[in-house]
C-alpha cells in the first residue's frame, strides 16, 4: 500500500512538473482542497504534499485573518481577536500539527469540528496555514557566498499557503450586489475593478465572468472571489494585461455566480459601462 | 534504474486494477464502478531568492534597492557587486483562480560579526489571477546600510503566504 501511495505521489509530481518550474526548492508545497466548509458535525481531510526536492518539516496552524475593504486578508494577532474568532479557533480541531515529509510524500491532515452547545448561529472562520518550518529552509541561507570584503546578504523567505476553514452554525443566508466597475492604471499596469456588497449572516463566494453583449468569449474570468461577513462591501481589483484593459472599456455584463461545485447559480448579474 | 521505475509503475497499476476489480467481484451481475474525487489544489514553489549580492559600505548611511523586476539601485557612497535578483514564487492551481499574496513588510538582518540592518519588502501584486499555467509574484526591497556598516554575512528570514479566500 505504501508503495502504491508512493507511485501515486510520483505520478502526481510528474504531472505537476510539466506545468510548474523544473527546479523545486526545499519547502515547496501543495495543498488540496483550497477551501473547507464544515456544517457543524462532519469533518474532512486536507492533503499536504512536499513537492520540493528535499525532505521538509511542515507546521500546520490556524490563524485569524480579516478581510479589508480592498479585498486583502489582514492577519490578526491572537491578543486582538474577537470572542467569535476565538470560538472559531476553539471549534476547529485538526491533526497532525507538524509533519516531516520526504519529497513527493503526501500527508492527510484530518480536520474536525466541535460546536459547543449554545453556540450562536453564524459563520465561524479561521485560516489554516501550512508552511515549512525555518529549520527545513535554513540550509538555503548557507548557500550565501562569504564576502572577502564588504557585506553579503542572505534573505530566506519562510513561505506557505493558507486556506479558509469555515464552520456554519444554523440556517444562514446571504446576498451580494455588484456596484460600479472601472479600469484603473497603476504603477504595475492596468487593473479591472468593481465594488461588491454583501448582506446576510454568512459570506458569499463565487466566480466572476465579464462578458460583452454579443461576444461569446468572456473578456475576463476570475474564480474564487469571496466577501466575508466582517465586511459589508469590498472592492475587487484584478490586474489585467493592457489589451484586456482596453477591451473591457465600454458596455459589459458582470456575472457573479456560485462555485461550479455547488451548481454555479447566479448570485448577482449587472450591466455596466466601464470607464 | 529505469527498469526499477517501470517495475514500480507496473506494481502500482496492478494494485489499482485490483482495487477497481474488487467491487465488481462482490456484485457479479452489476458492472464495476470506479470513483475518484479530484480536489482543487494549490502549489507554491520558490524560484528565486531576493538577492542583494555583495555591498561595500561607505562613510555615510545609504540604501540599496532591488525592484520587483530584479533591477538594482545602488545608493550614493556604496559599491554593489555580484548579481542581484528579486525573490520569485510560482503559484499553480485552478485556472482563473484569484490568489491573495501576503507577507512581512520588513525584515531585520543580523550580521555574523555583529551589527544589523533592516530591509523593507515590496510585493509585485496584492493578488494574482492564475492562468492555465499558473502565475507568479515577485518580492523586491530596499536595504538600509549604515555608515561603515560592519562587514560580515548578514541573514534574516521573513514570512510570505499565498492565500485562498
Amino acid at each position: 500500500m505504501f508503495r502504491f501511495l508512493k507511485a501515486l505521489g510520483l505520478s502526481t509530481a510528474a504531472a505537476l512538473g510539466a506545468a510548474a518550474a523544473p527546479a523545486h526548492a526545499a519547502g515547496d508545497l501543495l495543498v488540496a482542497p483550497t477551501r473547507v466548509i464544515l456544517d457543524g458535525s462532519r469533518g474532512t481531510e486536507v492533503v499536504l504534499n512536499n513537492i520540493g526536492s528535499e525532505p521538509a518539516t511542515y507546521r500546520i496552524s490556524l490563524e485569524i485573518k480579516r478581510m479589508t475593504a480592498v479585498g486583502g486578508l489582514d492577519e490578526i494577532a491572537e491578543e486582538n481577536i474577537t470572542p467569535a474568532e476565538r470560538a472559531a479557533l476553539d471549534m476547529i480541531v485538526f491533526s497532525p500539527r507538524r509533519v516531516t515529509l520526504p519529497p513527493n510524500q503526501p500527508q492527510v491532515v484530518r480536520v474536525g469540528v466541535r460546536v459547543p452547545e449554545g453556540t450562536p448561529a453564524g459563520e465561524y472562520r479561521a485560516h489554516m496555514l501550512f508552511r515549512a518550518v525555518p529549520d527545513a529552509v535554513a540550509t538555503n541561507a548557507a548557500e550565501a557566498k562569504p564576502a572577502s570584503t564588504g557585506v553579503s546578504i542572505a534573505l530566506t523567505p519562510i513561505y506557505g499557503i493558507t486556506i479558509p476553514v469555515i464552520v456554519r452554525v444554523g440556517d444562514l443566508g446571504a446576498e451580494a450586489a455588484i456596484g460600479d466597475a472601472w479600469v484603473s492604471e497603476g504603477a504595475e499596469g492596468p487593473a479591472f475593478n468593481f465594488d461588491l456588497s454583501r448582506t446576510g449572516g454568512r459570506s458569499v463566494y463565487g466566480d466572476i465572468e465579464v462578458t460583452r453583449p454579443g461576444v461569446a468569449e468572456p473578456l475576463l474570468v476570475a474564480r474564487g472571489i469571496a466577501v466575508y461577513p466582517e465586511v459589508a462591501a469590498r472592492t475587487v481589483s484584478l490586474r489585467v494585461p493592457d489589451d484586456v484593459a482596453a477591451k473591457l472599456k465600454g458596455p459589459v455584463r458582470i456575472r457573479y455566480s456560485e462555485d461550479r461545485e455547488i451548481g454555479g447559480g447566479t448570485i448577482d448579474e449587472a450591466e455596466r459601462i466601464v470607464k | 534504474m529505469r527498469k526499477f521505475g517501470m517495475k514500480r509503475a507496473l506494481l502500482g497499476a496492478a494494485i489499482a486494477a485490483l482495487a477497481m476489480n474488487a467491487p465488481a467481484a462482490h456484485a457479479a451481475t452489476a458492472t464495476g464502478t470506479a470513483t475518484a474525487k479530484i480536489l482543487r489544489q494549490i502549489t507554491l514553489t520558490k524560484t528565486s531568492d531576493l538577492q542583494y549580492a555583495t555591498i561595500i559600505s561607505g562613510a555615510t548611511a545609504s540604501t540599496v534597492a532591488v525592484s520587483t523586476a530584479g533591477g538594482v539601485t545602488c545608493g550614493a557612497g556604496l559599491t554593489c557587486t555580484g548579481t542581484t535578483a528579486a525573490g520569485s514564487f510560482d503559484v499553480a492551481g485552478t485556472s482563473g483562480a484569484v490568489v491573495l499574496v501576503g507577507g512581512d513588510s520588513s525584515v531585520t538582518l543580523n550580521g555574523s560579526l555583529g551589527g544589523s540592518m533592516t530591509s523593507t519588502l515590496t510585493y509585485s501584486a496584492p493578488n494574482i489571477t492564475l492562468g492555465a499555467t499558473g502565475g507568479s509574484f515577485q518580492i523586491g526591497g530596499t536595504l538600509s546600510v549604515g555608515a561603515n556598516q560592519a562587514s560580515g554575512d548578514y541573514s534574516g528570514t521573513f514570512n510570505v503566504t499565498a492565500n485562498y479566500q
